[in-house]
Protein backbone atom coordinates (compact mmCIF):
# COMPACT_ATOMS: atom_id res chain seq x y z
CA UNK A 1 0.00 0.00 0.00
CA UNK A 2 2.75 2.37 1.06
CA UNK A 3 4.73 1.47 -2.02
CA UNK A 4 1.69 2.19 -4.16
CA UNK A 5 1.26 5.57 -2.50
CA UNK A 6 4.94 6.32 -3.03
CA UNK A 7 4.79 5.32 -6.69
CA UNK A 8 1.72 7.38 -7.54
CA UNK A 9 2.52 10.25 -5.21
CA UNK A 10 2.51 12.91 -7.95
CA UNK A 11 -0.73 11.65 -9.49
CA UNK A 12 -2.49 11.41 -6.14
CA UNK A 13 -1.28 14.85 -5.10
CA UNK A 14 -2.45 16.28 -8.41
CA UNK A 15 -5.90 14.70 -8.11
CA UNK A 16 -6.29 15.73 -4.45
CA UNK A 17 -5.27 19.33 -5.20
CA UNK A 18 -7.51 19.55 -8.24
CA UNK A 19 -10.49 18.22 -6.32
CA UNK A 20 -9.80 20.56 -3.41
CA UNK A 21 -9.55 23.63 -5.63
CA UNK A 22 -12.63 22.72 -7.66
CA UNK A 23 -14.55 22.18 -4.41
CA UNK A 24 -13.33 25.55 -3.12
CA UNK A 25 -14.50 27.20 -6.35
CA UNK A 26 -17.89 25.44 -6.29
CA UNK A 27 -18.41 26.35 -2.65
CA UNK A 28 -17.60 30.00 -3.32
CA UNK A 29 -19.93 30.06 -6.32
CA UNK A 30 -22.79 29.51 -3.88
CA UNK A 31 -21.49 32.26 -1.59
CA UNK A 32 -21.17 34.84 -4.38
CA UNK A 33 -22.00 37.96 -2.40
CA UNK A 34 -20.12 36.90 0.74
CA UNK A 35 -16.66 38.42 0.96
CA UNK A 36 -14.25 35.85 2.38
CA UNK A 37 -11.66 36.74 4.98
CA UNK A 38 -8.90 36.25 2.41
CA UNK A 39 -10.57 38.52 -0.15
CA UNK A 40 -11.23 41.18 2.50
CA UNK A 41 -7.61 40.97 3.64
CA UNK A 42 -6.28 41.30 0.06
CA UNK A 43 -8.61 44.21 -0.71
CA UNK A 44 -7.72 45.94 2.57
CA UNK A 45 -4.02 45.42 1.96
CA UNK A 46 -4.27 46.60 -1.64
CA UNK A 47 -6.44 49.69 -1.08
CA UNK A 48 -3.70 52.07 0.18
CA UNK A 49 -1.45 50.95 -2.69
CA UNK A 50 -4.21 51.41 -5.25
CA UNK A 51 -5.12 54.82 -3.83
CA UNK A 52 -1.41 55.68 -3.86
CA UNK A 53 -0.91 54.45 -7.43
CA UNK A 54 -4.06 56.30 -8.52
CA UNK A 55 -2.81 59.49 -6.84
CA UNK A 56 0.68 59.09 -8.28
CA UNK A 57 -0.60 58.55 -11.82
CA UNK A 58 -2.85 61.59 -11.41
CA UNK A 59 0.15 63.65 -10.27
CA UNK A 60 2.33 62.35 -13.12
CA UNK A 61 -0.43 63.02 -15.65
CA UNK A 62 -0.96 66.48 -14.22
CA UNK A 63 2.81 67.17 -14.29
CA UNK A 64 2.98 65.93 -17.86
CA UNK A 65 0.06 68.11 -18.88
CA UNK A 66 1.09 71.12 -16.83
CA UNK A 67 4.81 71.14 -17.23
CA UNK A 68 6.60 68.59 -19.36
CA UNK A 69 4.86 69.24 -22.63
CA UNK A 70 5.45 72.92 -22.07
CA UNK A 71 9.25 72.52 -21.88
CA UNK A 72 9.65 73.12 -25.60
CA UNK A 73 7.30 76.06 -25.47
CA UNK A 74 9.24 77.53 -22.59
CA UNK A 75 12.49 77.21 -24.51
CA UNK A 76 10.93 78.95 -27.49
CA UNK A 77 9.26 81.58 -25.37
CA UNK A 78 11.85 82.01 -22.64
CA UNK A 79 10.79 85.61 -22.12
CA UNK A 80 7.47 84.45 -20.70
CA UNK A 81 9.39 83.20 -17.69
CA UNK A 82 8.51 81.24 -14.62
CA UNK A 83 5.53 83.35 -13.70
CA UNK A 84 3.78 82.61 -16.96
CA UNK A 85 4.50 78.89 -16.52
CA UNK A 86 3.10 78.84 -13.04
CA UNK A 87 0.01 80.68 -14.19
CA UNK A 88 -0.48 78.17 -16.96
CA UNK A 89 -0.04 75.32 -14.51
CA UNK A 90 -2.57 76.91 -12.18
CA UNK A 91 -4.92 77.45 -15.08
CA UNK A 92 -4.59 73.80 -16.03
CA UNK A 93 -5.34 72.82 -12.47
CA UNK A 94 -8.35 75.12 -12.39
CA UNK A 95 -9.54 73.63 -15.68
CA UNK A 96 -9.08 70.13 -14.29
CA UNK A 97 -11.03 71.09 -11.17
CA UNK A 98 -13.69 72.77 -13.30
CA UNK A 99 -14.01 69.61 -15.41
CA UNK A 100 -14.23 67.46 -12.31
CA UNK A 101 -16.77 69.89 -10.87
CA UNK A 102 -18.82 69.63 -14.06
CA UNK A 103 -18.71 65.84 -13.94
CA UNK A 104 -19.69 65.78 -10.26
CA UNK A 105 -22.52 68.28 -10.84
CA UNK A 106 -23.81 66.10 -13.65
CA UNK A 107 -23.55 63.09 -11.37
CA UNK A 108 -25.32 64.92 -8.52
CA UNK A 109 -28.06 66.14 -10.85
CA UNK A 110 -28.54 62.55 -11.99
CA UNK A 111 -28.75 61.32 -8.41
CA UNK A 112 -31.09 64.22 -7.49
CA UNK A 113 -33.43 63.08 -10.24
CA UNK A 114 -33.33 59.61 -8.76
CA UNK A 115 -34.78 60.70 -5.42
CA UNK A 116 -32.42 58.34 -3.63
CA UNK A 117 -29.56 59.19 -1.30
CA UNK A 118 -26.21 58.34 -2.79
CA UNK A 119 -22.55 58.27 -1.81
CA UNK A 120 -19.86 59.50 -4.22
CA UNK A 121 -16.86 57.24 -4.79
CA UNK A 122 -13.68 57.30 -6.82
CA UNK A 123 -12.67 54.47 -9.15
CA UNK A 124 -9.24 53.24 -7.98
CA UNK A 125 -8.79 50.00 -9.89
CA UNK A 126 -10.05 47.70 -12.61
CA UNK A 127 -10.38 43.96 -13.02
CA UNK A 128 -7.16 41.95 -13.17
CA UNK A 129 -8.38 39.76 -16.04
CA UNK A 130 -9.45 40.41 -19.59
CA UNK A 131 -12.75 38.54 -19.43
CA UNK A 132 -14.37 39.82 -16.22
CA UNK A 133 -15.64 43.38 -15.96
CA UNK A 134 -15.29 44.75 -12.43
CA UNK A 135 -13.93 47.95 -10.91
CA UNK A 136 -12.67 48.84 -7.44
CA UNK A 137 -13.99 51.94 -5.68
CA UNK A 138 -12.53 53.75 -2.67
CA UNK A 139 -15.53 53.32 -0.33
CA UNK A 140 -16.38 50.24 1.70
CA UNK A 141 -18.13 48.99 4.81
CA UNK A 142 -16.72 51.89 6.86
CA UNK A 143 -18.86 54.18 4.67
CA UNK A 144 -21.88 51.93 5.12
CA UNK A 145 -21.64 50.04 1.82
CA UNK A 146 -22.70 46.41 1.45
CA UNK A 147 -22.85 43.82 -1.31
CA UNK A 148 -25.80 44.40 -3.61
CA UNK A 149 -25.83 48.22 -3.51
CA UNK A 150 -26.39 49.68 -7.00
CA UNK A 151 -23.72 51.93 -8.51
CA UNK A 152 -24.51 54.62 -11.08
CA UNK A 153 -22.69 57.32 -13.06
CA UNK A 154 -23.99 60.40 -14.84
CA UNK A 155 -24.92 58.48 -17.99
CA UNK A 156 -26.67 55.57 -16.28
CA UNK A 157 -26.18 52.30 -14.43
CA UNK A 158 -22.62 51.14 -13.73
CA UNK A 159 -23.29 47.90 -11.83
CA UNK A 160 -23.65 46.60 -8.31
CA UNK A 161 -21.29 45.98 -5.40
CA UNK A 162 -20.25 42.34 -5.04
CA UNK A 163 -17.41 42.43 -2.49
CA UNK A 164 -16.66 44.84 0.31
CA UNK A 165 -13.67 45.65 2.48
CA UNK A 166 -13.46 48.42 5.12
CA UNK A 167 -12.21 51.05 2.66
CA UNK A 168 -12.90 49.62 -0.78
CA UNK A 169 -15.47 47.66 -2.72
CA UNK A 170 -15.61 45.67 -5.96
CA UNK A 171 -18.34 46.55 -8.41
CA UNK A 172 -19.62 44.07 -10.99
CA UNK A 173 -20.21 46.09 -14.16
CA UNK A 174 -23.37 45.56 -16.20
CA UNK A 175 -21.16 44.41 -19.09
CA UNK A 176 -19.76 41.43 -17.15
CA UNK A 177 -20.90 38.08 -18.51
CA UNK A 178 -22.35 37.09 -15.12
CA UNK A 179 -24.43 40.26 -14.82
CA UNK A 180 -28.14 40.08 -15.65
CA UNK A 181 -30.53 42.96 -14.96
CA UNK A 182 -34.29 43.14 -15.39
CA UNK A 183 -34.78 45.78 -18.07
CA UNK A 184 -37.36 47.32 -20.37
CA UNK A 185 -37.33 49.28 -23.60
CA UNK A 186 -38.49 52.75 -22.58
CA UNK A 187 -40.56 53.50 -25.70
CA UNK A 188 -42.37 50.19 -26.14
CA UNK A 189 -42.27 49.03 -22.48
CA UNK A 190 -41.04 45.63 -23.69
CA UNK A 191 -39.52 43.65 -20.85
CA UNK A 192 -36.33 41.64 -21.05
CA UNK A 193 -33.12 40.74 -19.27
CA UNK A 194 -30.00 42.79 -20.04
CA UNK A 195 -27.01 40.45 -19.93
CA UNK A 196 -23.38 41.58 -20.14
CA UNK A 197 -21.34 40.63 -23.20
CA UNK A 198 -17.98 42.14 -22.34
CA UNK A 199 -18.28 45.47 -24.14
CA UNK A 200 -22.02 45.61 -24.78
CA UNK A 201 -25.31 44.12 -23.62
CA UNK A 202 -27.68 41.54 -25.05
CA UNK A 203 -31.36 41.77 -24.25
CA UNK A 204 -32.84 38.36 -23.71
CA UNK A 205 -36.49 37.30 -23.60
CA UNK A 206 -37.79 40.37 -25.47
CA UNK A 207 -41.00 39.22 -27.18
CA UNK A 208 -40.84 38.88 -30.95
CA UNK A 209 -44.00 40.96 -31.55
CA UNK A 210 -42.57 44.12 -29.93
CA UNK A 211 -41.53 46.79 -32.46
CA UNK A 212 -38.10 47.69 -31.11
CA UNK A 213 -35.96 50.08 -33.11
CA UNK A 214 -32.26 50.86 -33.20
CA UNK A 215 -31.59 53.79 -30.87
CA UNK A 216 -34.37 52.93 -28.38
CA UNK A 217 -33.38 53.56 -24.77
CA UNK A 218 -33.04 50.54 -22.47
CA UNK A 219 -33.79 51.26 -18.80
CA UNK A 220 -33.96 49.26 -15.59
CA UNK A 221 -37.41 47.81 -14.88
CA UNK A 222 -37.00 47.78 -11.11
CA UNK A 223 -38.14 44.15 -11.05
CA UNK A 224 -34.96 42.63 -9.66
CA UNK A 225 -35.17 44.70 -6.49
CA UNK A 226 -31.56 45.88 -6.82
CA UNK A 227 -31.83 48.85 -9.18
CA UNK A 228 -34.47 51.57 -8.94
CA UNK A 229 -36.83 51.73 -11.92
CA UNK A 230 -36.05 53.86 -14.97
CA UNK A 231 -32.24 54.15 -14.82
CA UNK A 232 -30.63 54.24 -18.30
CA UNK A 233 -28.73 51.07 -19.20
CA UNK A 234 -27.99 51.38 -22.90
CA UNK A 235 -29.14 52.22 -26.41
CA UNK A 236 -30.38 49.52 -28.76
CA UNK A 237 -27.69 48.81 -31.34
CA UNK A 238 -29.19 45.98 -33.40
CA UNK A 239 -32.43 44.03 -33.63
CA UNK A 240 -32.62 40.60 -35.28
CA UNK A 241 -35.78 38.54 -35.72
CA UNK A 242 -35.29 34.91 -36.71
CA UNK A 243 -37.89 33.12 -38.78
CA UNK A 244 -38.95 31.08 -35.80
CA UNK A 245 -38.79 31.53 -32.05
CA UNK A 246 -40.64 33.46 -29.39
CA UNK A 247 -38.04 36.13 -28.84
CA UNK A 248 -35.98 38.58 -30.86
CA UNK A 249 -32.24 39.07 -30.52
CA UNK A 250 -31.25 42.54 -29.41
CA UNK A 251 -27.89 44.07 -28.59
CA UNK A 252 -27.38 47.40 -26.85
CA UNK A 253 -24.46 49.73 -26.23
CA UNK A 254 -24.13 50.81 -22.57
CA UNK A 255 -24.85 54.51 -21.98
CA UNK A 256 -21.73 54.72 -19.79
CA UNK A 257 -18.26 54.53 -21.30
CA UNK A 258 -16.60 52.27 -18.75
CA UNK A 259 -13.08 52.94 -20.01
CA UNK A 260 -13.34 56.56 -18.83
CA UNK A 261 -15.09 56.05 -15.53
CA UNK A 262 -13.57 58.19 -12.75
CA UNK A 263 -16.33 59.01 -10.28
CA UNK A 264 -19.43 57.02 -9.47
CA UNK A 265 -22.35 57.22 -7.04
CA UNK A 266 -23.43 54.33 -4.84
CA UNK A 267 -27.16 54.40 -4.14
CA UNK A 268 -27.36 53.75 -0.44
CA UNK A 269 -30.87 54.76 0.59
CA UNK A 270 -34.52 54.16 -0.10
CA UNK A 271 -36.77 56.72 -1.83
CA UNK A 272 -36.40 60.17 -0.25
CA UNK B 1 13.44 30.88 0.57
CA UNK B 2 14.33 34.56 0.19
CA UNK B 3 14.04 34.26 -3.56
CA UNK B 4 10.69 32.49 -3.22
CA UNK B 5 9.28 35.25 -0.96
CA UNK B 6 10.56 37.80 -3.43
CA UNK B 7 8.61 35.99 -6.15
CA UNK B 8 5.45 36.19 -4.02
CA UNK B 9 5.97 39.90 -3.48
CA UNK B 10 6.51 40.25 -7.22
CA UNK B 11 3.16 38.46 -7.71
CA UNK B 12 1.40 40.98 -5.43
CA UNK B 13 3.11 43.82 -7.29
CA UNK B 14 1.95 42.31 -10.60
CA UNK B 15 -1.63 42.09 -9.27
CA UNK B 16 -1.53 45.78 -8.32
CA UNK B 17 -0.02 46.66 -11.71
CA UNK B 18 -2.72 44.69 -13.51
CA UNK B 19 -5.54 46.43 -11.65
CA UNK B 20 -4.24 49.97 -11.24
CA UNK B 21 -1.55 50.84 -13.78
CA UNK B 22 -2.04 48.70 -16.91
CA UNK B 23 -5.72 49.74 -17.30
CA UNK B 24 -4.46 53.30 -17.83
CA UNK B 25 -2.54 52.26 -20.94
CA UNK B 26 -4.18 49.11 -22.32
CA UNK B 27 -7.68 48.05 -23.25
CA UNK B 28 -8.82 44.86 -21.44
CA UNK B 29 -7.94 42.55 -24.36
CA UNK B 30 -4.43 43.97 -24.65
CA UNK B 31 -3.64 43.70 -20.94
CA UNK B 32 -1.06 40.98 -20.26
CA UNK B 33 -1.58 38.46 -17.48
CA UNK B 34 1.67 39.05 -15.60
CA UNK B 35 0.77 36.59 -12.85
CA UNK B 36 0.36 33.79 -15.41
CA UNK B 37 3.85 34.53 -16.75
CA UNK B 38 5.19 34.38 -13.19
CA UNK B 39 3.34 31.11 -12.52
CA UNK B 40 4.81 29.50 -15.66
CA UNK B 41 8.26 30.69 -14.71
CA UNK B 42 7.87 29.30 -11.17
CA UNK B 43 6.55 26.03 -12.61
CA UNK B 44 9.79 25.65 -14.53
CA UNK B 45 12.26 26.95 -11.99
CA UNK B 46 10.99 26.07 -8.48
CA UNK B 47 10.49 22.62 -6.96
CA UNK B 48 6.98 21.20 -7.16
CA UNK B 49 5.82 21.90 -3.62
CA UNK B 50 6.99 25.52 -3.71
CA UNK B 51 5.51 26.03 -7.16
CA UNK B 52 2.16 24.63 -5.96
CA UNK B 53 2.13 26.83 -2.85
CA UNK B 54 2.88 29.82 -5.08
CA UNK B 55 0.09 28.78 -7.46
CA UNK B 56 -2.41 28.56 -4.59
CA UNK B 57 -1.41 31.93 -3.12
CA UNK B 58 -1.06 33.83 -6.38
CA UNK B 59 -4.27 32.27 -7.71
CA UNK B 60 -6.15 33.41 -4.60
CA UNK B 61 -4.67 36.89 -4.92
CA UNK B 62 -5.72 37.08 -8.58
CA UNK B 63 -9.18 35.78 -7.64
CA UNK B 64 -9.48 38.64 -5.16
CA UNK B 65 -8.99 41.10 -8.02
CA UNK B 66 -10.90 39.28 -10.78
CA UNK B 67 -14.45 38.21 -11.41
CA UNK B 68 -16.72 37.31 -8.55
CA UNK B 69 -15.62 33.96 -7.16
CA UNK B 70 -12.63 32.91 -5.08
CA UNK B 71 -11.15 29.62 -6.28
CA UNK B 72 -11.26 29.98 -10.07
CA UNK B 73 -7.65 31.05 -10.64
CA UNK B 74 -6.48 28.92 -7.69
CA UNK B 75 -7.67 25.84 -9.55
CA UNK B 76 -6.54 27.06 -12.98
CA UNK B 77 -2.99 27.82 -11.78
CA UNK B 78 -2.68 24.46 -9.98
CA UNK B 79 -3.52 22.71 -13.27
CA UNK B 80 -1.05 24.92 -15.15
CA UNK B 81 1.74 24.14 -12.67
CA UNK B 82 1.05 20.39 -12.92
CA UNK B 83 0.99 20.47 -16.73
CA UNK B 84 4.16 22.59 -16.79
CA UNK B 85 5.90 20.04 -14.56
CA UNK B 86 4.86 17.19 -16.81
CA UNK B 87 6.06 19.02 -19.91
CA UNK B 88 9.28 20.45 -18.52
CA UNK B 89 10.81 16.98 -18.25
CA UNK B 90 10.15 16.31 -21.92
CA UNK B 91 11.17 19.66 -23.40
CA UNK B 92 14.35 21.58 -23.80
CA UNK B 93 13.32 24.54 -21.69
CA UNK B 94 16.76 26.14 -21.99
CA UNK B 95 15.77 27.38 -25.41
CA UNK B 96 14.34 30.94 -25.17
CA UNK B 97 12.00 30.56 -28.19
CA UNK B 98 10.60 27.40 -26.64
CA UNK B 99 10.05 29.25 -23.38
CA UNK B 100 8.03 31.85 -25.26
CA UNK B 101 6.07 29.06 -26.91
CA UNK B 102 5.36 27.69 -23.43
CA UNK B 103 4.01 31.12 -22.48
CA UNK B 104 1.75 30.97 -25.53
CA UNK B 105 0.65 27.44 -24.58
CA UNK B 106 0.05 28.55 -20.98
CA UNK B 107 -2.08 31.46 -22.18
CA UNK B 108 -4.19 29.15 -24.33
CA UNK B 109 -4.52 26.59 -21.53
CA UNK B 110 -5.50 29.28 -19.03
CA UNK B 111 -8.23 30.62 -21.35
CA UNK B 112 -9.44 27.08 -22.02
CA UNK B 113 -9.65 26.28 -18.30
CA UNK B 114 -11.30 29.60 -17.36
CA UNK B 115 -13.84 29.05 -20.15
CA UNK B 116 -14.44 25.48 -19.01
CA UNK B 117 -14.91 26.39 -15.34
CA UNK B 118 -17.16 29.35 -16.07
CA UNK B 119 -19.30 27.39 -18.51
CA UNK B 120 -19.59 24.18 -16.51
CA UNK B 121 -19.67 25.46 -12.94
CA UNK B 122 -20.86 29.07 -13.12
CA UNK B 123 -23.11 28.68 -16.20
CA UNK B 124 -21.91 31.92 -17.76
CA UNK B 125 -21.45 30.54 -21.25
CA UNK B 126 -21.45 34.02 -22.81
CA UNK B 127 -17.99 34.52 -21.34
CA UNK B 128 -16.65 32.16 -24.04
CA UNK B 129 -17.31 34.81 -26.66
CA UNK B 130 -15.32 37.37 -24.62
CA UNK B 131 -12.48 34.91 -24.00
CA UNK B 132 -12.21 33.73 -27.61
CA UNK B 133 -12.11 37.24 -29.04
CA UNK B 134 -9.41 38.21 -26.53
CA UNK B 135 -7.07 35.25 -27.13
CA UNK B 136 -5.06 36.54 -30.14
CA UNK B 137 -4.41 39.92 -28.53
CA UNK B 138 -3.56 38.37 -25.19
CA UNK B 139 -1.16 35.94 -26.82
CA UNK B 140 0.78 38.80 -28.40
CA UNK B 141 0.66 40.85 -25.22
CA UNK B 142 1.74 37.98 -22.91
CA UNK B 143 4.62 36.97 -25.18
CA UNK B 144 5.80 40.56 -25.52
CA UNK B 145 5.74 41.14 -21.76
CA UNK B 146 7.28 37.71 -21.09
CA UNK B 147 10.23 38.72 -23.30
CA UNK B 148 10.66 41.96 -21.33
CA UNK B 149 10.33 40.17 -17.97
CA UNK B 150 12.82 37.48 -18.99
CA UNK B 151 15.26 40.18 -20.02
CA UNK B 152 14.77 41.97 -16.68
CA UNK B 153 15.11 38.71 -14.76
CA UNK B 154 18.45 38.01 -16.40
CA UNK B 155 19.56 41.51 -15.42
CA UNK B 156 18.45 41.14 -11.80
CA UNK B 157 19.18 37.44 -11.46
CA UNK B 158 21.45 37.97 -8.46
CA UNK B 159 18.49 39.29 -6.46
CA UNK B 160 16.19 36.34 -7.17
CA UNK B 161 18.82 33.64 -6.82
CA UNK B 162 20.37 31.63 -9.63
CA UNK B 163 18.31 28.91 -11.23
CA UNK B 164 19.30 26.16 -13.54
CA UNK B 165 17.48 24.62 -16.46
CA UNK B 166 15.84 27.78 -17.71
CA UNK B 167 16.17 29.75 -20.87
CA UNK B 168 19.35 31.78 -20.86
CA UNK B 169 19.98 31.03 -17.20
CA UNK B 170 21.60 27.63 -17.43
CA UNK B 171 25.15 28.74 -18.06
CA UNK B 172 25.04 31.12 -15.13
CA UNK B 173 23.55 28.61 -12.73
CA UNK B 174 25.26 27.31 -9.62
CA UNK B 175 25.80 23.98 -11.38
CA UNK B 176 27.83 25.64 -14.05
CA UNK B 177 29.46 28.37 -12.02
CA UNK B 178 28.37 31.99 -12.06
Amino acid sequence: MRELLERYRFLLLAIALLLATVLLYSYNLRQKTATTFFERAVLTFATPFQVGIDGTTDTITASWKNYLWLVDARQRNIELGQENLELRAQLQQVQEIALQNKRLRKLLAFVDDLDHSALPAQVIGEDGSNWARTIIIDKGTRSGLHAGFPVVAAAGVVGRIIKTAPDSSRVLLITDASSAIAALIQRTRTRGVARGQGNNLSIEYALRDAEIQVGDLLVTSGMGGVFPKGLPLGLVESVTKDQFGLFQQITATPTNDFSYLEEVMVIVGEDR
Amino acid sequence: MKGFLLFLLTGILFALLQTSVLPLFFLPNWRPNLILILILYLGLSENLSRALIAALLLGAIQDSFCGATLGLYVSVYVVIILVTRLLSGQLNVESPPLLLLLIAGGTLLQNLLVGFYLTVFAETASVLHILLSAIPLQLISNMFFATILLFLLLRFQRLFGYRSGLAGLMYQSKHHGS
